[in-house]
């Protein structure tokens, strides 16, 4: 137990340095954060939570279930609002911002990789990929065809692009939300157990890929996984007990 | 306003969902059917029953007021206020109801206002018609043929001979007369005016105007003929106008009451019940609408609601890659309005297809082969817009609940919730 406070005092350290040094290195930082749902019942999930993501960085949360890893990811992923404590994205507060604002910095900063792949159906391979960079207009969506295209060729799905999301397998389509998440060029993709609906060799295949993106693009990942075998992968491992990070 | 986004999203939608879409466009397709169909016919009966009394008669008369009439010795005598007698003294103590000056007033009243059409003088009298032991009361009008075929139509509907050019000693009169008659062009009648002037006539026009009164009563003569049968020398009985805006006759006639020596009536303080009865209709036909338009609108708005609750999983994605509230409101707007346009084209094109057959069928109106609509229609551009607008407009308001519903999903819960 005092260890785990002791790991709490050297974090919140590093997360102070980092703001003074004017947090250039971060990718995201949270800080003092606590989430307290109120809806029926009161219960606090997340306790004074500190952390900071570095750019580049391929962070893993593991923890157990109900311990407040998709909490915390929806929090940094500016979906959730914290009970307490400050959101810094692109150097801006996202506590202070409307919804519409947060939704354009979630939009142009961040990349989203859920458990199911959620494509939808009207739309082809292609479209699925390019799709935040539609909701920015007709002129992103152009500039950035090529490289979208050229990510799904990478994925091994070049010859798939005009394909139904419904025409693909299960790890197809989770990498198709792989490069969707790449699409606006993020500083940050977050991965909320990404490969939980897989079986474990597109599971593997599917976090492998993510490695690989995470080192050839540059993108700071942070995946929430069950597996100790792929968070042995990451660059850092964060493990929340109860709402805490240890 | 509707970007990339939300219109493809809403394109998308549409054409993933076609049942869905199919089912939306028929609603609206089938009301505004009805509206043009219905606003057709309303209109159509009413145009009918409003040329049933305003076909055969001028829209605004012309006459010398009427007065009753007083005993010469009961007027006051005395003071500075007694009266001057004037006016030509006829039997039953009444004024014979003439216009002496009407060629100064025709010529004003055709500059009076730009809503005068047709203006045209006319001596109405009644009279006996007779041919070998046969007789009638009939009603004689005499007109400038020309002139008083703008004001009511007769030329067109002849059925042999002529009005146009009629001579002096020739009359044009209805197919019934001159069935009842058994007269054909070129007879002679007999003509006693309620003056006691006899004029033999030669029957120059048959005509078929559809209204019995004037089919079945009325003799057109010559002006100077008509001022002979009734010993008005050059005088008139009564100036008919006709007018572009028919419902403004009222107002117009006030208006020159106070600008003449003479009375003038319009055909609406005549038909005054008629045109209550028809301001019913109206309203009701509107209520009608109204109820129709208003229940598509429910329609689009449920059928939109079950489009975004069977969305609602791609909704919260959207949003949570980063579509705002905005995009998500215009997507589901637009595929609404989009629907209702749809909707409102076809059923246009129903309703117009409809009302245009169902005015093919006539059936005849009278022994001389004259025919006449069975459903009277009046297919006006401004209906069509009307119900295009309407449909269209009620689609866009239809659509806002369920796009604020979309707009309103919160990613958070369709993440945990799968
Ligand atoms: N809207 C909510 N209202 C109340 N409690 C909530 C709400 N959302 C989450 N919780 C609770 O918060 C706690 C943490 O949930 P969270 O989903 O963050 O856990 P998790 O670590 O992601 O678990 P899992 O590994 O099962 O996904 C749980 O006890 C959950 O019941
Ligand atoms: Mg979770």
């Amino acid at each position: 137990m005092s260890g785990g406070m002791d790991g709490m005092d050297t974090m919140d350290e590093m997360d102070a340095r980092a703001a003074v040094a004017g947090d250039d290195d971060a990718a995201t930082q949270v800080f003092d954060i606590d989430k307290i749902f109120t809806d029926g019942i009161t219960t606090q999930v997340l306790f004074d939570v500190n952390l900071t993501v570095r750019k580049g960085e391929f962070l893993a949360i593991i923890g157990a279930s109900g311990s407040g890893k998709t909490t915390l990811l929806n929090i940094i992923g500016l979906l959730d609002k914290p009970t307490r404590g400050r959101v810094m994205l692109s150097g801006r507060d996202a506590a202070a911002l409307s919804e519409d604002e947060r939704a354009r910095m979630r939009r142009d900063y961040l990349g989203f990789i859920f458990q199911f792949h959620y494509l939808s159906p009207e739309f082809n391979v292609l479209e699925n990929a390019l799709m935040p960079c539609r909701l920015r207009g007709r002129a992103a969506e152009r500039e950035n065809t090529d490289r979208v295209q050229g990510l799904l060729e990478r994925v091994g799905l070049g010859d798939r692009l005009r394909n139904r999301p419904s025409q693909l397998s299960g790890g197809q389509q989770q990498r198709v939300a792989i490069v969707r998440a790449l699409a606006n060029d993020p500083m940050l993709v977050l991965a909320d157990e990404p490969t939980g609906n897989l079986d474990s060799k597109s599971g593997r295949g599917v976090f492998d890929l993510m490695r690989e993106l995470n080192q050839a693009t540059g993108k700071a990942f942070v995946i929430v996984t069950h597996d100790e075998m792929f968070a042995k992968e990451a660059d850092r491992v964060v493990h929340i007990v109860d709402g805490r990070i240890e | 306003m509707i970007d990339r986004f939300s219109r493809s999203v809403a394109l998308r939608n549409l054409g993933f969902n076609l049942g869905q879409s199919a089912l939306t466009v028929g609603v609206v397709a089938i009301s505004v059917t009805l509206v043009i169909f219905l606003g057709a016919l309303i209109g159509g009966l009413q145009r009918r029953l409003i040329s049933s009394v305003t076909g055969s008669v001028p829209h605004v008369v012309v006459r010398q007021a009427e007065r009753d009439p007083v005993a010469a010795w009961d007027l006051p005598r005395t003071g500075p206020d007694a009266p001057i007698v004037v006016g030509e003294e006829v039997k039953l103590q009444q004024r014979k109801m003439k216009i002496e000056d009407w060629a100064v007033w025709t010529s004003r009243l055709r500059d009076f206002d730009p809503d005068i059409l047709a203006v045209s003088p006319v001596v109405e009298g009644q009279a006996i018609l007779a041919r070998g032991e046969k007789r009638q009361s009939i009603s004689v009008t005499g007109v400038t043929p020309e002139l008083h075929n703008k004001v009511v139509e007769i030329e067109d509907k002849l059925v042999s001979g002529r009005f146009f050019g009629l001579n002096g000693g020739e009359a044009a009169i209805g197919f019934k007369l001159a069935e009842e008659f058994a007269v054909r062009l070129g007879d002679k009648v007999r003509i006693t005016s309620s003056e006691g002037t006899v004029g033999d006539y030669t029957v120059a026009g048959i005509f078929d105007t559809g209204f019995a009164a004037v089919d079945g009563r009325t003799v057109f003569v010559t002006l100077r003929d008509a001022q002979s049968l009734f010993q008005l020398g050059g005088a008139v009985t009564s100036i008919g106008l006709k007018l572009r805006t028919i419902f403004e006759a009222d107002t117009l006639a006030a208006r020159l009451m106070t600008q003449m020596p003479y009375e003038a009536e319009s055909w609406m303080e005549q038909n005054q019940t008629l045109l209550s009865g028809l301001r019913a209709q109206s309203q009701s036909s509107n209520l009608i609408i109204g109820f129709t338009v208003v229940a598509s609108g429910f329609g689009i708005a449920a059928i939109l609601i079950m489009a975004v609750v069977s969305k609602l999983r791609e909704i919260g994605i959207y949003k949570a890659i980063g579509a705002t509230r905005r995009q998500i409101l215009a997507t589901f707007t637009f595929q609404g309005t989009l629907l209702a346009l749809v909707g409102s084209l076809v059923g246009t094109a129903l309703g117009v297809g409809l009302t245009l057959g169902l005015m093919q069928v006539r059936m005849a109106a009278s022994s001389t082969g004259r025919t006449v609509e069975v459903f009277p229609m009046m297919l006006t551009g401004g209906l069509i817009a009307t119900a295009i607008g309407m449909a269209t407009g009620v689609g866009f308001l239809a659509s806002l609940y369920p796009a604020w519903r979309a707009a309103r999903v919160d990613p958070i819960e369709v993440i945990r919730g799968a």
